[in-house]
């Protein structure tokens, strides 16, 4: 299994503000791999430099061998983004939508059939994937946005929140799906949660980021033991200084 | 925007007066009388005349450049008889029509404002002005007047639609990009494997489909609406006003069209780079609209004022804004002026491009998803608390 992504000394200034401060990690192919930390430590950053939506302002991160900033365009073919906020085109239909994203991807009618047939499994949302997006509640929307994040079987999947707005039944549900294509297909995932339970059932290995630096690595289970605590909230308490 | 506009129309109404009180009338006299002889005195109170020394109508049009004069009176040779007998008495007076305006007619005006001082001392309707049109150099038995207030509703039709079509489409063209930032799929959108330039070009292409058809409308329906002032023609004028070049050619409506279609393109463009600094859909359509001025202040001055009677500065602030073209070229092509609209295509063609290239740099990078307008100064002023 292959380095699938690798950032070094990744620094990302917005005006004055140091958003991203000499970012290290690196993780394999095939790994569920989990950035946590409080809000505004630098996760969505983070994440869009890998997604190619934003460019380092110094720094290196390197997608399967390509680099985010020469090579954004040969990213963006093997990759999937789900933002925390993420949106459906309110006018189409759950299907149209679907189908309208399978369509980069599938080369071929019966490949974009099979996609859409995939993607309708994964959301779970029967017959109300002929309704108009608009109609839906936000669990639902954010079932629609993971199947298409997942459907066409990336080799890396950004998911930032992916569970945001579940309830527990698809929460649980969306988590098997992530661990089965992982698998089954050989996607690897970065995810970002701030649902510890989550991120202890799904990552194999997580980083806890703090005002844009990596205070901690390692698996759950390590991190729990180095740092005499149940559970990662424990860790994650005590790590950014509140225990 | 109206305090400009109304410094722009007393600026220039000003300039129309100041012309019209030096127009230059040559006099083409057939009466041998002396009645004649006072009637030219009273004109030249108040206008410069020039008498010529030719026979026919088109002889002294040929001298209208060397006097730099615009009208020619002719006086028929039974004038001091008839005035002797105050019977009526028909003069011709051709004035030059060139499609410049609303106030082109000043300089007929203040002649006929001395005819009827001229009548006055004599008796009622003694002197019957007979009008005619010298329109490139052919006279023509067309009152002015009457071509004016085609020109006029000619010159009126480009702008409004310009303002409605732009101001429109533009409106479009924001609300497509605001649009994907408030519901959230422009993140999404810029991940997914497709090139940046074709996201763009997706966004622009339809507002350029809605304004392109509102194009086409627009000349068919230009077309159709010059072709209804035959009927102001009085029946018997034998007038093709094509022949004239008062219509445009079918080349003329060419250049017409592209000229409109190249402001669109670069007007949606604008839009597109506006909206990118939005937030929403609100706050893009806001943007949008300080655009507004550019467009309405030109569509409303060029209405009414022939550009070439404008200060030097203020007719390059006019060519230097691109919505200015298609409305100048409107009133070039019905003169049969096409180099004015090729030009005025080239500049605003690469306007056009410039912007189109800022735009797809937007789209390539960051900026796209980073860029905000923050009014810093009025937030400032906002802050200062009150004494």
């Amino acid at each position: 299994m292959g380095v699938a992504v690798e950032a070094k000394t990744v620094v990302k200034m917005f005006g004055n503000i140091r958003a991203l401060d000499g970012l290290s990690f690196s993780f394999n192919a095939g790994e569920i791999f989990g950035l946590i930390g409080p809000n505004g430590a630098g996760k969505t950053t983070s994440l869009r430099i890998i997604s190619t939506l934003l460019l380092p302002t110094s720094g290196t991160v390197q997608v399967f061998g390509l680099d985010v900033v020469k090579d954004a365009a040969e990213i963006r073919k093997i990759i999937t983004y789900l933002p925390e906020e993420a949106g459906a085109y309110r006018n189409l239909s759950g299907w149209e939508y679907l189908e309208f994203m399978a369509k980069f991807t599938a080369k071929s009618k019966d490949e974009l059939h099979r996609i859409v047939k995939e993607a309708a499994e994964i959301c779970g949302l029967g017959d109300r994937l002929k309704d108009k997006a608009k109609t839906y509640s936000k669990g639902m929307k954010r079932r629609l946005l993971v199947a298409r994040a997942l459907m066409t079987k990336p080799k890396l999947a950004v998911l930032d929140e992916p569970t945001s707005g579940l309830d527990v039944l698809h929460s649980y549900h969306v988590r098997e799906i992530i661990k089965r294509y992982v698998k089954e297909h050989g996607v690897t995932v970065l995810l970002s949660s701030h649902n510890m339970l989550e991120v202890e059932h799904l990552c194999g290995r997580v980083v806890l980021l703090n005002k844009g630096k990596i205070v901690a690595e390692g698996k759950p289970q390590e991190l729990k033991e180095k740092f005499s605590s149940t559970n990662l909230e424990e860790v994650f308490a005590k790590v950014v200084g509140l225990a | 925007m109206f305090p400009v506009l109304g410094a722009v129309m007393s600026f220039s109404v000003q300039s129309a007066q100041e012309s019209a009180s030096k127009t230059a009338i040559l006099i083409l006299n057939h009466d041998a009388g002396e009645n004649s002889t006072q009637f030219i005195a009273q004109l030249n109170s108040s206008l410069r005349t020039y008498p010529v020394n030719v026979s026919t109508i088109d002889d002294a049009i040929a001298l209208l450049p060397v006097y730099n004069a615009t009208e020619i009176i002719e006086i028929p040779d039974n004038f001091s008889q008839s005035v002797i007998a105050k019977t009526g008495v028909h003069v011709r007076f051709y004035s030059v029509f060139s499609g410049g305006g609303l106030l082109e007619g000043v300089g007929s005006s203040i002649v006929d404002a001395l005819v009827q001082q001229y009548n006055r001392n004599l008796a009622p309707d003694v002197v019957v002005s007979d009008r005619s049109s010298i329109i490139k150099g052919k006279a023509v038995d067309i009152d002015p007047r009457m071509l004016s207030t085609f020109m006029i509703s000619q010159s009126i039709a480009m702008p409004v639609i310009m303002m409605i079509l732009l101001s429109y489409s533009m409106q479009i063209a924001a609300t497509s990009v605001a649009m994907e930032k408030e519901e959230k799929t422009l993140e999404t959108l810029l991940t997914l494997p497709m090139d940046r330039f074709a996201i763009l070009m997706g966004k622009l292409s339809g507002s350029i489909i809605v304004a392109g058809v509102g194009a086409l409308a627009y000349m068919i329906g230009f077309n159709y609406y010059l072709g209804s002032f035959t009927a102001v023609i009085p029946s018997g004028t034998n007038v093709d006003l094509a022949s004239l070049g008062l219509v445009p050619s079918l080349f003329g409506y060419l250049l017409l069209g592209i000229s409109l279609f190249v402001t669109l393109l670069s007007a949606l463009a604008v839009a597109v780079i506006l909206s990118a600094f939005a937030e929403d859909v609100r706050s893009a359509q806001s943007l949008v609209g300080y655009i507004y001025p550019l467009l309405f202040i030109p569509s409303l001055a060029l209405m009414y004022l022939d550009i070439n009677a404008l200060p030097f500065w203020l007719r390059m602030v006019f060519y230097a804004i691109p919505f200015s073209h298609p409305i100048l070229a409107s009133k070039a092509v019905a003169m049969g002026d096409y180099w004015t609209a090729g030009l005025g295509i080239i500049y605003v063609t690469a306007f056009t491009l410039v912007i189109m290239y800022v735009a797809s740099r937007l789209f390539a990078t960051e900026k796209i998803l980073t860029a905000k307008l923050r009014f810093r100064g009025l937030r400032k002023r906002e802050k200062t608390p009150v004494e």
